[in-house]
């Protein structure tokens, strides 16, 4: 019995306790980063991003990487990240990184939504679309990269979306683009394009995870979440814009896209139209006095993070690991009084 | 800089009234530099009847609100924008995102499709897109 303690109490503690701890550190990171930032919650995307992210993943890896150091005591970082040496094993701490693993995992499935599947179209419309986008795109010399990452699709109601984690495509639909002119579709198209860049399909799905495995996730930070890819958005609009999508096409095409079509009327709830808005006016600013690029490259949001992890996972390797030692005596000391 | 946000109205009007964001509106898509009251008064004049005394008042506002800074030029003022109209956006922004719903979706749309009640709405920000259209070719 006093062999489950540790594993079962000590993620539970992890859990429960330590997330939402850091939770609410990231929302106090997050509060300041918006309200000292230049350019308010329009700016700092990729440093609020890192806090959205790495107050669930960040206390998680360390948690787990601790756990595998410790099972196999004395060993160097590679020799327990890769080279399992089975004589020294010590289950309890295996046993808690497992369950940690586990609950992270569940938790992370539960709050998994998939966006549905949007066929690719083969009709004479759809190829004539995909000629015309083609054409576009051979037209603009900064849409180079959507070359070979367009998809048509007649999907009823489909507007133009990038979806796609690691090879993500922009998929255009036929009967939204039939009514956009050259222009409205080539500036959408350079919306499109920042988004692919970025891998942003990626990183809204790592958000979508990082808030489902903390408990406190969706009270605490879920509106951050919601503003910062209101933000997202509109600093799509500022990149294509001075990437040299036209601004006055582009919020036209905007607009056209938010609207619901007859089938969607009844299924729509009400939503908010303000950050459509304010998306639409800023488009009309860039079209009175041209954009400067303040956010730097947001693509180096990735490698950063990748760094971070690689350090929080080494980092009870080489320096150690008092705070699991803490847990693991704090939960046997709970069991003891329980059963005293 | 000193604003109070106004329920119940949008873009500009959020923390401007009316008078004060239709002058704001001049001066950005006029793009004056630097200007009097009589030069927006000449704007104004065109759109509606109103006294210089009126807009001599809300240019004064605009200046205490800290829209506008102002050197003296013998007898008047000369004012100037502090922001661009990006900048004030940018600077009215968290009222607006401290509404954003997270949609759960790990895809990015163009834009979120609305309801038909948000019609009018739409119907509001193409006619601002002809407008400054129709400014821009002026």
């Amino acid at each position: 019995m006093t062999e489950a303690a540790f594993p079962v109490l000590g993620a539970a503690f992890v859990v429960l306790v330590v997330l939402p701890v850091s939770a609410l550190v990231a929302k106090l990171g997050l509060l300041l980063v918006e309200s000292v930032g230049v350019r308010g919650p329009l700016g700092s995307l990729n440093v609020r991003y890192l806090l959205l992210t790495s107050s669930s993943f960040l206390p998680l890896l360390w948690f787990l990487s601790a756990g595998v150091h410790q099972a196999e005591t004395g060993h160097s970082a590679l020799s327990c990240l890769l080279k399992h040496e089975q004589g020294g094993l010590c289950f309890e701490p295996a046993s808690f990184a497992i369950v940690l693993a586990a609950m992270a995992l569940l938790a992370a499935l539960r709050s998994f939504s998939p966006n549905g599947s949007v066929p690719i179209s083969r009709s004479a419309e759809a190829i004539r679309l995909a000629d015309r986008v083609e054409r576009l795109i051979g037209a603009s010399s900064s849409l180079g990269s959507l070359r070979r990452r367009i998809v048509v699709t007649d999907a009823s109601g489909f507007t133009l979306g990038t979806r796609g984690y690691f090879r993500p495509q922009v998929f255009v639909g036929t009967s939204f683009a039939a009514t956009l002119t050259d222009q409205m579709l080539s500036s959408a198209l350079g919306h499109e394009q920042e988004h692919l860049r970025s891998l942003d399909p990626l990183r809204y799905l790592i958000l979508q995870f990082a808030l489902g495995i903390n408990p406190c996730g969706r009270f605490l930070l879920a509106p951050h979440v919601a503003g910062w890819k209101g933000a997202r958005e509109a600093d799509c609009d500022r990149a294509a814009v001075i990437e040299g999508a036209s601004p006055l096409p582009l919020a036209d095409a905007i607009v056209r896209a938010a609207r619901p079509t007859v089938r969607e009327v009844a299924a729509l709830g009400a939503r908010n139209t303000a950050i459509l808005e304010l998306r639409i006016k800023m488009l009309l600013a860039f079209a009175e006095c041209a954009p400067r690029r303040l956010e730097r490259d947001s693509r180096s949001a990735m490698p950063v993070a990748l760094v971070l992890l690689f350090m929080t996972v080494l980092l009870p390797h080489r320096v150690g690991t008092g705070v699991l030692d803490f847990v693991h005596t704090g939960a046997e000391q709970v069991l003891t009084y329980v059963w005293r | 800089m000193n604003f109070r946000l106004r329920s119940g109205k949008k873009g500009l009007e959020l923390r401007l009234h009316e008078l004060e964001a239709a002058i704001m509106n001049i001066v950005w898509s006029k793009r004056l530099a630097e200007f009097a009251v009589g030069d927006v008064l000449a704007v104004l004049e065109k759109q509606r009847e109103i006294a210089y005394t009126t807009v001599m008042t809300t240019v004064v506002r605009l200046y205490e609100k800290g829209l506008l800074t102002r050197v003296r030029d013998g007898r008047r003022y000369l004012y100037s924008p502090k922001l661009s109209r990006e900048e004030f956006l940018e600077s009215t922004a968290r009222s607006v995102l401290d509404r954003a719903v997270d949609n759960q979706q790990a895809m990015a749309m163009l834009v979120e499709r609305v309801s038909e009640a948000s019609a009018a709405e739409l119907d509001n920000l193409e006619a601002l897109i002809q407008l400054r259209r129709e400014e821009l070719e002026k």
